[in-house]
């Protein structure tokens, strides 16, 4: 493996990049230097204005102005560098950006010299005489059907298209609770379910031939009944639509 | 005598065994001071990575007001650790990898290994990901106290070394020497 198989060659933007954020680096550290000298300056001001020295306290606020004010200026030539730093990434982005398209224009050249128009529309034209061939043959082919046969096939179509109609009528759908009976997914039935009031699912049941005396409130009736848990109801009948 | 843990004013749960006074002490049988041993650097690397420090100077145990005073200091039982003590301790750190002096060459301070250099080399490069800055040219400086405060923060720059040395290794970086500095590049894991 050689040394720098996979990685790129260090060319002179790069140092001069390097050397940049460098500088960078040793402003930083000169405003943290002056910031710490702040700091002191202050601590200095306080302890002689504690011990009654106000014109030592004024020499050091005076001192620590001057400071701030080299601050100032050193975010300003901070600013400067950094701005300069981040144009050259990004004109070194855009270079990159511009080699990449000079790449796929080539490419794209490449693939079009492979496949000029005439052999396009050559090919095409020679797709199209060959379906036309094959839809005569299918025309003579498909001739070959007897005319009863032509019959029973129209008669099937017309049964198909009358159970569509049927089946596309739009069906009362009704919400249901839990029934034990209910395979989960909607059906649409055939003809609209009687709604029996104390049985919210589409299940619907055979009318009731004897009268069941009730003997509890409606809901409790309901689930109760339900999940059949009655038992001298006579068993209802429940027709599960195909 | 039951012992007490105690948790430290900077959120550090010292073990129970800090509360015993024979512990400050170096013991004569092999075998318990074997043991001590073993707490002592198990203590001391929990506490470095709690706290995030990286050097141990043996003159931590003798002057007081240092950062690892919590530890080696319990002021509750008036003992302390001893400095040559301590140095026994660094030797034995250094000797088994856990530490490594610095710089080379003396017994007094040492880098304390609560990471591997492998294991910051791939810190370094996965805080590089999230930044975003893969393939842009990085100085030392900047990494190790970069203005928005990262996992590395803090690191010294000879343990940045060794991690961008391992990184070069397994071609995931490369260092650009200029007159004035060093500055590292890293480029997406292949």
């Amino acid at each position: 493996m050689g040394a720098n198989q996979s990685v790129p060659k260090i060319t002179a933007q790069d140092r001069a990049v390097l050397d940049l954020k460098l500088q960078r680096d040793k402003l930083r550290q000169y405003q943290k230097q002056i910031q710490g000298i702040l700091d002191r300056e202050y601590e200095i001001a306080r302890l002689h204005l504690a011990a009654g020295h106000k014109e030592r306290a004024t020499v050091a606020l005076r001192r620590r102005k001057y400071q701030q004010g080299l601050l100032l200026k050193t975010d300003g030539q901070l600013e400067n560098l950094e701005q300069l730093v981040s144009t050259i990434e990004f004109s070194m982005i855009e270079v990159s950006v511009l080699h990449g398209l000079k790449q796929g224009n080539d490419v794209l050249k490449q693939i079009h010299k492979e496949m000029s128009i005439e052999s396009v529309e050559k090919l095409m034209e020679e797709t199209a005489e060959a379906r036309e061939y094959q839809q005569e043959i299918g025309e003579i082919l498909s001739n070959r059907l007897t005319l009863d046969e032509e019959d029973a096939v129209q008669a099937e179509l017309a049964e198909l298209q009358a159970n569509a109609v049927r089946d596309s009528k739009p069906k009362r759908l009704i919400p249901f609770l839990r029934c034990p009976r209910s395979s989960g997914s909607e059906r649409y039935l055939n003809q609209a379910p009687s709604y029996h009031p104390h049985r919210p699912c589409h299940h619907w049941m055979a009318p009731r031939k004897t009268k069941v005396k009730r003997r509890l409130p409606p809901l409790a009736w309901t689930l109760l009944t339900h999940y059949h848990q009655v038992p001298s109801r006579p068993r209802e009948r429940v027709r599960i639509p195909a | 005598m039951a012992l007490s843990s105690f948790t430290t004013p900077s959120g550090f749960l010292l073990p129970s065994i800090h509360s015993a006074p024979p512990f400050f002490t170096e013991q004569p049988n092999p075998r318990t001071q074997a043991q001590f041993t073993a707490q002592w650097t198990r203590l001391i690397l929990t506490y470095a990575r709690h706290r995030k420090l990286f050097m141990l100077r043996v003159e931590d145990a003798e002057v007081a007001g240092g950062d690892w005073d919590e530890i080696l200091r319990n002021e509750r039982i008036n003992r302390r650790i001893l400095p040559s003590h301590l140095s026994s301790l660094l030797d034995t750190m250094v000797a088994s990898e856990q530490a490594a002096f610095e710089p080379p060459k003396q017994s007094r301070a040492a880098i304390i290994y609560w990471r591997t250099p492998e294991e910051w080399a791939d810190a370094l490069h996965a805080w590089a990901v999230a930044t975003g800055q893969l393939n842009t040219i990085l100085t030392f400086y900047e990494i190790a106290d970069p203005p928005v405060p990262s996992p590395l923060s803090g690191i010294p720059i000879p343990l940045l070394r060794r991690a961008v040395t391992f990184l070069v290794k397994s071609n995931r970086a490369q260092i650009i020497s200029v007159a004035d500095g060093e500055g590292v590049r890293l480029f997406a894991a292949k």
